[in-house]
């Protein structure tokens, strides 16, 4: 069995740790690198006391170390699902169950490991001020994160079509609802690319309270500084687009078999992109735009992501090429917006992407660059 | 008799490299094998003639009906089953059929009952990505026969599925002919004459096809 061990914890422990590098080096710099050596050991001190001695603060460390120990159970799960680890079900499947249990309950507490030193040590030090509740509460909870998650891993072992825990959920929903046309990349992005769309999203909140900051700094609303950050926002989407254009190419060809209309495609388009920059809208709204600029914004930016979005029907448009025409664009947008004609430049762009869209859309082929 | 298909200066190129280049071939209804070597372009033939990738020329069916001119009605009267059928992982077996139901039209009941001959509703509310080739070969082959269609091109259909399913993909094809649908199927293995009575062979060969 020890082979067995070193195998498995060098398929799960050891790829997590890999593939979650930035993120315990940042985590690593939080907690050890914002305070000097010399006061390392008594701001930990203070930190446990903290929320030892806090029921609310205790709640909150509780939900974050929750947070993490979801995340080591999705790791594993999603193991199972890799193409490539097949044989993880036929293996581990035939393992004694008693044997087996040890080994999940190796493989989740390795990966879970950070929080069970961290807690441990926060135990004992709560103990010494005798905060015995909190140091049981802390025990329990960070007893049952080691447990409960190898009762997932046993319910996956045995069916692997189960998602997570919203397997039941998930098959319940799905015989009773269908999956729109529209909304399939938008599956794609939160099942198979969550930090793709994650990141692009955190991208342009952050440019947006930037230009809701440097607004308010300037002493009051101008509609045209809102549009500029709008547009960094539709070009910060580019890489969606990229990635859109390369999931309908890869699976949605049976869509264009399909007996509908052009207009129908365009239009499930148009639906994509303005469901995708929804977030950004509502954001907007939040900070108490004016309705007619909020409007004005809304409109530019649809009329600017189909734009940018109907370009990519030109077969051999990549990336870089694609990024140029999108700052081009951008660089005359940005001009007509300052001189107050963002109306105009939206009515240009819709009629644009649509022509774009009706001539280039039937006569699209993935273009496979020629070898050399 | 009038043809089904007609392929007029069907013309297909990747690049410069010419796969397709047909002046003139009409097929009447019934049951084609259509045959070539690997890379002799039965794929893309199947796919320009399913209306999936561009082409120069014109395909008509049934006369009347063009498909650069009514597309739409063009896709309605031609279903095509992919050799290796790939869909997104996220959808399940349901979702792709009520979207044919639903754009293709035809007999829900009469499809549910298909799905079960083929075994293929017991898996139906399950994403696709956990299915075999053999279940994905049947659900796109149950998606080939939904809606009504005039012609069904299936690409390789006797790969990966089972014997039980074999015998009734053989019997749909012929009772979907008696009814005036017409086929036309790749397949490197030996159509049995016995089960599948082919009306014509098509030969892909020298960027043409010819019957023969």
């Amino acid at each position: 069995m020890g082979n067995v061990t070193a195998i498995l914890q060098k398929i799960f422990v050891r790829r997590f740790y890999i593939q979650n590098t930035l993120f315990f080096l940042v985590l690593f710099y939080l907690l050890f690198g914002v305070v000097d050596g010399g006061s390392l050991i008594s701001y930990h001190r203070s930190l446990m006391l903290g929320f030892m001695g806090n029921l609310y603060f205790l709640l909150l460390v509780l939900a974050l170390w929750a947070l993490y120990g979801m995340k080591c159970a999705g790791f594993v799960l999603k193991t199972f699902q890799t193409q490539g680890f097949e044989f993880l079900y036929p293996t581990l499947g035939s393992v004694e169950k008693p044997a087996r249990r040890r080994l999940w309950l190796l493989i989740h507490t390795g990966i879970y490991m950070p929080v069970l030193v961290y807690a441990g040590i926060a135990v004992a030090v709560g103990i010494t001020r005798g905060f015995w509740l909190a140091g049981l509460l802390v025990a329990v909870f960070n007893l049952l994160a080691c447990f409960l998650p190898l009762a997932l891993y046993e319910r996956k072992l045995h069916r692997p079509d189960v998602t997570f825990f919203t397997g039941y959920l998930q098959r319940w929903l799905n015989r009773r609802f269908v999956k729109l046309p529209g909304l399939y990349f938008f599956y794609e992005l939160f099942t198979n690319y969550p930090r793709r769309i994650l990141s692009v999203k955190l991208a342009c909140a952050g440019i947006l309270w930037l230009t809701f900051y440097l607004l308010r700094q300037t002493g009051g609303f101008d509609a045209r500084g809102l549009m500029l950050g709008g547009m960094l926002c539709v070009i910060a989407h580019g890489q969606l687009m990229m990635q859109h254009r390369a999931f309908d190419d890869t699976y949605l060809g049976f869509l264009r078999g399909l007996p509908q209309p052009l207009w129908r495609h365009y239009l499930r388009l148009a639906g994509i992109y303005l469901l995708l920059f929804l977030p950004e809208i509502v954001m907007m709204a939040a900070n108490k735009t004016p309705l007619s600029s909020l409007t004005g914004c809304f409109v530019l930016a649809a009329a600017m992501l189909l734009l940018f979005r109907s370009l990519l029907y030109f077969p051999k448009m990549n990336a870089e090429v694609h990024m140029r025409y999108v700052l081009l664009v951008s660089f005359v947008t940005l001009f007509m917006v300052l001189a107050g004609y963002e109306w105009l430049a939206a009515s240009v762009m819709v009629p644009a992407s649509a022509g774009l869209f009706f001539f280039l859309f039937p006569r699209y082929e993935t273009y496979v660059e020629p070898r050399s | 008799m009038e043809a089904v298909i007609a392929l007029h200066n069907v013309r297909k190129s990747y690049q410069d490299f010419h796969v397709l280049d047909i002046a003139r071939l009409e097929l009447p209804a019934g049951i084609y094998w259509l045959q070539g070597e690997n890379g002799a372009g039965k794929t893309t033939c199947m796919k320009v003639m399913a209306g999936l990738i561009p082409f120069k020329g014109e395909i008509i069916l049934q006369g009347n009906v063009s498909s650069h001119r009514q597309p739409v009605a063009f896709r309605r009267l031609i279903n095509y089953a992919e050799a290796e059928p790939l869909y997104p992982s996220f959808l399940t077996g349901r979702d792709l059929l009520e979207l044919y139901l639903g754009t293709k039209g035809g007999n829900r009941q009469q499809v549910m009952e298909l799905g079960e001959r083929l075994g293929v509703t017991g898996y139906m509310q399950n994403p696709v990505s956990t299915y075999s080739s053999g279940m994905l070969k049947k659900l796109s082959l149950l998606l080939a026969f939904t809606g009504n269609p005039l012609l069904i091109l299936l690409d390789e259909p006797l790969i990966t599925i089972d014997k039980q399913a074999l015998a009734v993909l053989y019997d749909l094809i012929r009772a979907y002919s008696a009814n005036g649908v017409s086929f036309c199927i790749t397949s490197h293995q030996p159509l049995d004459q016995r089960e599948l009575p082919v009306s014509g062979t098509l030969r892909v060969a020298a960027k043409n096809i010819a019957l023969v």
